[in-house]
């Protein structure tokens, strides 16, 4: 192939291919906001909503049926394996896997979608930087630009590239089937069950259900600075008022950690949370979570040995 | 900025993981028991407040806050941080599963060091206080990315270019959250010092 | 002067549940806030506790279950300290809803937290489900079981709170402000609930005609210390003394009878309803609204069609049941929200551009000062607006100084906003929103969490101010004191367009009242009653206390002569004004008695 070659081209075809690029990420990123917001107005410029974990874990599909604590050792288990893989193509594969798993819990790829979007800033930096940025080893294949020596595109810094963010799409599609697929409580509870202490895993639920209460206060205190004519700039005024903002948030965080101690203490509680749940293993959950965790070591192997 | 999946060596991740979990098991040790629940509220209030983003000329950038936790936590900032973490990538996917390790490394520690820097220096006085803060959320963001140097560069001489911009990306980010660290203690200092003695138990009047 | 160490007037009989002797609290910031309690609270007590903000009511009731140590004297519940296993015990026993339900709301989802408690209580699981519909059903949530929190509203949330403590069934039932913005509809299902309810209620509130109803005890609290422990009744028909305590809201019931009335007078010759108005801009029109639909991010329409203008200098209330689009339409109206359909300010459609403009005429108060106040201070607090106005400094200053003194704070320039009282936050952020000299206020429930005192320091305040005024409220008083036009509004809609009196009169016409619950109705009619008896002289004797002389002895202690003035007693007229009676229980007060003093006194030492 072109192993260790320099190839030349016209600087026309960078400027093409730039633009190609950006318009692509323009309307791609266009399209996407569409899609996202179709059933939500822009309520305000600064976009705080939050997604739910659980959105759909009353749904029936061979996830939702599956007892949370193989789920999550199943899954995170093939996480780390395809986070082991090298090559974009055995990315490629994983991300494969991901999306057939979204798609036998029958959860709307909406959701994943935005997911990704929340990882393109990270992921387009790497796909941009890696090439440009790479240090030039001898069996390298550069792209050059005539005119701009000192840009050297380096095939193998793409690949690099291209490899990290499959497997970081295939991690993050992942995440909807892991976590949509049963209520918070109920993974959280798995959790517990797998070995994480039991105070740790109410803490990651209080955090979580107090997340919306300090949103829809945050907003309305955002509310009332706009209307009193308020606009974020970028000037030392907007940092004191974000000080000022922020400073607010946390006094009446704080005042309302107490006030929740105080109603968790009146309702009788003495360290732990009453967990409501049952747990019943079937043989299917160890097939399913075999399923999953053989699969990830083939796609190791694949990567390693299969001569890519 | 978190790392996402992927990017770390797996061996990097796992080690990241391990000392976080020695780290946050020390955190909760040295948490008093009936605390756990407040510090679990006040870090909705941190995940809440990494919302916010402030503008930067065309663009925007959102609050890191590892030295304002640091500050107002104390020791169990680091616990508080890495649930955050926790949070943000369950509900949002920004920073990786496999990486949340090394994500919490790198804001735990600096909120750790912020908060012992900001309890040992801060004097008094409104404006001594006022200027520790400013140091102590400076110096945790700066501590942040000379982590997330270190993290990036693990993954080999390949990962320098990208670990140079990302850190030269921080510089504003910087200068931000000392500005807005600086406010904050101010008008917490004015307001409510309690908050500002790193104890959780001290603000039961209510 | 009260008789503090008096007992309370009539028997409340059963076994002792809760005994306080002596009780001390202080806080670490060294305000005291419990000075000397005695009370003994016997099984089924029904007991309103009433009092001014920051009488000691929240402390009294955060001893009562133990989340408050005691400091000084004792407290007993079934005969034992609260302290150990009996504490637990105890906690599991006492229900308390707080204030915020978002506090007490503290799981991810309904289910799980009307399961905590009794899971606390050592439930099995079996029969744990159908224990939480049941719960969940009394209070109407029954559909909602497996939501998480924060899809409720705010009433929604306060049932649901109320159905945690119930799943427990709690032998004391410890209720802080259960009305604070509650609409009738939800007030009357949790009247029904209550009166239901058959173990000891404690019941704090403001609201002395919901506590009428529910309540055969009152306790007044004032400063830390028991000041009347008596029958309800005894309390309402005693004006004087409830104006002392702060309680007063006389003032409301002469209010609602006379607007009321005059509302019936005038019902005939009103003009016909607004609702087809012209839609040519009017010159004098503000903002309005047109064909105006809005629809939340889940897809649930939250404004229908609404046709709504409002001219300069005009005074507008909105009312409705919780969730009927109040709120929703008061963001769309300052353009925070905006969905489909003509919004014209000043006569031209409000692009975002405008919006500024608008926020300058258009002020807004929020319902929860807390929301509004983040500064250090109240100079910068209310120097705000007009500093992001780009104002120059001494006229920052002049309106900071004006909007003060307007609102009554004059003097607190220097105050951090968060350590002020509840009344004087709202207070602070009508002035912060004044500095910005609008054309029209805007104001959510001015008067929510406010005690009567508070309540009508900031009517007369509104009253004073020339602005124009678009009020959402549940309260007929307050819309029948500011404004001469409402607004009904029902799932989103605008049901009705027309005068203030009109609607007043329809509200007292029709059995189902979008404002006052029909039970308040009926209690109003009580209470007047019993003030009515009052007011009138008679001689009678009783202690009191002046510096007097025996002769050559000049000295000062309570003793007992008789003398004329008007009187409080609790007395009833047989048959019109001819024959009363009234009991004879020596009363211990404070009066003049002009000239008295120099008289010769003759009695025994």
């Amino acid at each position: 192939m072109l192993d260790g070659q320099i190839v030349q081209l016209p600087a026309s075809i960078l400027f093409a291919a730039l633009a190609v690029l950006f318009l692509c990420w323009f309307f791609a990123c266009r399209a996407l906001r569409r899609l996202l917001s179709t059933a939500q107005p822009v309520a305000e410029e600064r976009d705080w909503s939050v997604p739910t974990i659980d959105a759909d874990f009353t749904g029936d599909s061979l996830f939702h049926r599956w007892d949370v604590r193989f789920k999550l050792v199943a899954l995170l288990g093939f996480a780390i394996l395809v986070v082991a893989t090298r090559s974009p193509w055995s990315a490629l594969l994983a991300c494969g896997f991901s999306l057939a798993a979204i798609a036998t819990a029958k959860l709307p790829f909406l959701r994943s979608l935005r997911r990704l979007m929340a990882i393109s800033g990270f992921v387009s930096m790497f796909l941009l930087l890696m090439p440009l940025t790479l240090a030039t080893r001898p069996d390298d294949t550069l792209l050059m630009f005539s005119d701009i020596d000192w840009l050297r595109f380096n095939l193998r810094g793409l690949g690099l590239a291209l490899s990290i963010a499959g497997k970081a799409c295939a991690v993050t599609l992942l995440m909807e089937p892991l976590l949509a697929t049963s209520s918070l409580p109920r993974t959280v509870e798995g959790l517990v069950k797998l070995g994480v202490p039991e105070k740790v895993a109410q803490m990651i639920l209080l955090s979580h259900r107090y997340i919306f209460v300090f949103l829809e206060e945050t907003k309305r205190m955002a509310t009332g600075m706009q209307v009193r004519g308020f606009q974020w700039r970028s000037n030392v005024t907007t940092l004191q008022v974000a000080g000022n903002f922020l400073g607010m948030l946390f006094v009446r965080s704080f005042e309302r950690t107490h006030r929740v101690y105080a109603a968790m203490q009146a309702r009788g509680y003495q360290g732990r949370f009453p967990a409501p749940f049952y747990f019943k293993v079937t043989t299917g959950d160890w097939l399913h979570a075999a399923f999953w965790l053989v699969t990830g070591v083939a796609l190791l192997c694949f990567d390693r040995f299969g001569g890519f | 900025m978190h790392i996402a999946d992927g990017v770390l060596p797996l061996s990097v991740a796992a080690g990241c993981g391990a000392v976080s979990l020695a780290l946050a098991a020390w955190s909760v040790r040295s948490t008093d028991g009936d605390d756990l629940p407040k510090v679990a509220v006040v870090t909705a209030s941190f995940f809440v407040s990494s919302l916010i983003h402030v503008p930067l000329g065309p663009t925007s950038v959102h609050l890191l806050i590892p030295g304002l936790v640091g500050i107002l936590l104390g020791r169990s900032a680091f616990l508080s941080i890495l649930l955050g973490l926790l949070l943000q990538s369950l509900l949002f996917s920004f920073g990786g599963l496999t990486a949340l390790g090394a994500n919490a490394l790198m804001m735990g520690v600096p909120a750790l060091l912020s908060g012992l820097l900001f309890n040992r220096l801060r004097g008094t006085s409104h404006k001594q206080n006022m200027l520790i803060g400013a140091l102590a959320g400076g110096s945790g963001t700066l501590l942040a990315a000379t982590i997330l140097a270190f993290l990036l560069a693990s993954g080999g001489e390949d990962f320098f270019g990208v670990m140079k911009l990302a850190v030269l990306a921080h510089i504003p980010v910087f200068v931000i959250e000392a500005l807005v660290s600086a406010f904050t203690v101010s008008f917490l200092y004015r307001v409510k010092p309690e908050l500002l003695e790193q104890r959780l138990g001290v603000v039961c009047q209510g | 002067m009260h008789d503090l160490k008096r007992q309370p007037p009539i028997d409340f009989d059963g076994p002792t549940q809760i005994e306080i002797c002596d009780l001390h609290y202080s806080y670490p910031g060294g305000l005291q806030a419990l000075n000397g309690i005695n009370l003994r609270v016997a099984e089924g007590d029904r007991i309103a506790l009433v009092g001014q903000n920051g009488s000691g009511k929240s402390t009294l009731i955060n001893h009562l279950n133990g989340l408050l140590p005691v400091q000084q004297g004792e407290l007993r519940y079934k005969g034992k300290p609260l302290a150990g296993e009996h504490l637990l015990q105890a906690r599991l026993e006492i229900g308390v809803l707080f204030q915020d339900p978002d506090d007490q709301l503290f799981c991810s989802a309904l289910y799980d937290d009307v399961c905590f408690g009794p899971l606390n209580q050592g439930m099995e699981l079996g029969s744990l489900e159908p224990l939480v519909r049941q719960s969940l059903a009394s209070v109407g949530l029954e559909e909602l079981i497996y939501k998480p929190s924060h899809h409720l509203s705010y009433g929604q949330k306060k049932r649901a709170a109320l159905a945690c403590l119930l799943a427990m069934k709690p032998q004391v039932l410890i209720l802080d402000e259960p009305t604070a913005n509650l609409d009738s509809l939800q007030e009357n299902m949790l009247v029904e609930l209550l009166r239901h309810y058959r173990g000891t209620l404690i019941c704090i509130t403001h609201d002395l005609l919901f506590a009428f109803e529910l309540c055969q005890r009152a306790i007044v609290l004032d400063k830390g210390q028991v000041h009347h422990d008596y029958r309800m009744d005894d309390l309402v028909a005693d004006p004087p003394s409830m104006r002392e305590h702060g309680l007063d809201f006389s003032f409301r019931l002469c209010g609602v009878k006379s607007s009321a009335a005059v509302a019936l007078e005038t019902k005939q010759d009103l003009p016909t309803p607004q609702v087809e108005q012209s839609t040519i801009s009017n010159p004098l029109e503000l903002v309005a609204l047109d064909h105006y639909r809005y629809r939340y991010s889940d897809g649930t329409l939250a404004l229908r069609d609404v046709d709504f203008s409002l001219q300069a200098g005009e005074s507008v209330a909105i009312v409705g049941e919780n969730g009927a689009g109040k709120t929703t339409m008061l963001n769309c109206l300052l353009g925070i929200f905006s969905g489909e359909g003509g919004h014209r300010f000043a006569g031209a459609e409000l692009t975002k551009k405008q919006r500024r403009l608008l926020w300058r005429k258009v002020g807004m108060v929020f319902q929860d000062p807390a929301d509004q106040l983040f500064c250090a201070s109240c100079a910068e607090e209310v120097g705000f607006g007009p500093k992001q106005l780009g104002l120059p400094k001494d006229e920052v200053k002049r309106r900071v100084d004006d909007a003060l003194k307007r609102v009554k704070l004059d003097g607190y320039q220097q105050r951090v906003p968060l350590h002020l009282s509840g009344g004087e936050r709202k207070r602070l952020a009508i002035a912060a929103v004044l500095s910005m000299q609008p054309e029209l206020l805007i104001l959510d429930e001015p008067s929510a969490g406010l005690d009567p005192q508070g309540e009508e320091l900031l009517l007369e305040i509104l009253r004073e101010l020339p602005q124009g005024k678009l009020l959402v409220s549940h309260d007929p008083f307050l819309v029948a004191e500011l404004t001469s036009r409402t607004l009904v509004m029902h799932r989103g809609k605008v049901l009705a367009d027309y005068s203030t009196a009109e609607f007043l009169a329809d509200q007292q016409q029709n059995a189902l009242s979008l404002l006052a619950p029909g039970y308040k109705r009926a209690c109003e009619r009580q209470v007047l009653e019993l003030q009515h008896r009052h007011e009138h002289a008679h001689l009678h004797r009783h202690y009191h206390e002046h510096p007097h002389r025996h002769g050559d002895i000049a000295h000062s202690h309570p003793h007992e002569h008789e003398h004329d003035h008007d009187h409080v007693y609790t007395h009833s007229h047989i048959d019109g004004d001819a024959e009363h009676s009234h009991s004879d229980s020596l009363r211990y007060h404070e009066h003049s008695h002009p000239g008295h003093e120099n008289e010769e006194h003759d009695h025994l030492h």
